[in-house]
């Protein structure tokens, strides 16, 4: 094998290896590629940043949203509420003039009630007195003697009542 | 006809000497250099105008250049960008004369299949990783060979071997290299006889040469696979040595 013949290959090619090496590593690597090294952390930057950016942006809407939905309920909410109010409010209207037309009628009804019965009275004490004349004349008819006027009269009642 | 071992040998194109060592100008040097200038023209074509959304040859450049960070990424952590360029760099250079050598001209010539080359670059790695471990842990490196929580019998003798394993890294790294590379091109040339002998049979010319040749054909394709995955597995070893260096497991 011509690569264990050590004597003539090895040092020239490490002499070699050692020259390409040096200027591949110091005069082209070393120059080119930490201008790419830049230009790609200077991508990574950019990408994260719009990243960042359209995350930013994302979280605003989202806030945005929900003080929306926030604001919504808020609003369902009170209009919930002022509508019990109105009725709650109505109903107690009605129920005020409810008890007012009830007290209204219950005195109108206490006052015919009253009527009737001054009526009433009258009438049977016009009857009493009808009545008393009445026998009073068909007593003295019949008997020819006038009783008193007080006798008939409790006679009358009596017989009324009775 | 040459022989399969042909291949390897060194042709001095312009000699050199310096102070008794021969220095010589070689056909590897030549393919180091072209390795170098095929490098240097796809990495400067490729960052000459960097641009935030890139271009075709950046985009390429930048492909790789991020596959080495991921791969620092993944087994070193952090602190492994530091490296990327030198872990790159031997990426690249293996990877360009692996494939160089997959050319398929009578002239051309594999430099990773000599062991010289191949040892000189893991030395270049094993250096750096001495000099890193000791650097950022002083004698607090020779830990890396201590097993954590066992007796001093056992340990001690637990030392002895990672200390050897250790110190052989640099060959089993060059080693593996050489061997990928010189056994495939010994391949692909022992085939490739077989195409000329059976196919210059004399009664059914050309007839017994196209099996060897498809041979060949799909051995190409598996020596450049080959040649691919050998430059992937320099550079992520050369990475695992480093991790141990920086973070001492």
């Amino acid at each position: 094998m011509p690569q264990f013949d050590f004597a003539n290959v090895f040092w020239s090619q490490l002499f070699w290896l050692a020259i390409t090496f040096s200027i591949l590593y110091f005069g082209v690597v070393k120059l080119t590629l930490p201008k790419l090294g830049r230009v790609m952390e200077d991508r990574e930057t950019k990408v994260t940043g719009d990243l960042d950016q359209a995350e930013e942006a994302k979280a605003s809407a989202d806030a945005l949203e929900e003080a929306h939905v926030a604001t919504l309920n808020k609003a369902r909410d009170t209009a919930r509420g002022s509508v019990a109010e109105a009725k709650a409010e109505a109903a107690k209207a009605i129920d005020k003039k409810v008890k007012a037309a009830d007290k209204r009628a219950e005195a109108k009804l206490t006052k015919a009630q009253a009527a009737i019965d001054t009526a009433r009275n009258k009438a049977l004490g016009q009857i009493e007195a009808v009545a008393a004349e009445n026998a009073s004349e068909i007593v003295t008819k019949l008997t020819g003697a006038k009783p008193s006027a007080a006798t008939v009269k409790k006679a009358a009642k009596a017989a009324l009542a009775g | 006809m040459a022989g399969p071992m042909e291949q390897f040998e060194l042709e001095t194109i312009h000699p050199i000497e310096a102070g008794g060592f021969d220095l010589s100008f070689t056909n590897s040097s030549l393919w180091m250099l072209i390795a170098l200038g095929v490098i240097s023209l796809f990495l400067f074509v490729g960052t000459a105008r960097p641009q935030l959304v890139p271009g075709r040859m950046q985009a390429a450049v930048e492909y790789l250049y991020d596959f080495v960070r991921k791969m620092l990424d993944e087994n070193v952590g952090p602190e492994g960008r530091r490296f990327a360029p030198l872990i790159f760099s031997v990426f690249i250079f293996v990877l360009a004369c692996n494939l160089l050598g997959m050319v398929p001209w009578v002239g051309s010539f594999t430099p990773t299949s000599h062991i010289a080359v191949t040892l000189g670059l893991a030395i270049i790695v094993f250096a750096i990783v001495c000099i890193v471990g000791f650097a950022r842990h002083g004698l607090k490196f020779f830990t890396l060979f201590w097993p954590a929580g066992s007796g001093v019998l056992l340990g001690s003798f637990v030392f002895v071997i990672e200390f050897l394993s250790f110190l052989s890294r640099p060959f089993t790294l060059a080693i593996r290299l050489f061997a990928n590379m010189t056994a495939g091109h010994v391949l692909l040339k022992v085939f490739g006889t077989f195409v000329v002998g059976l196919g210059s049979f004399g009664a059914l010319p050309y007839v017994f040469g196209i099996l060897p040749l498809a041979v060949n054909v799909a051995l190409t394709g598996l020596e450049v696979l080959i040649a691919v995955v050998q430059a992937y597995v320099f550079a992520l070893l050369a990475s695992l040595y480093l991790n141990d260096a920086i973070n001492l497991h």
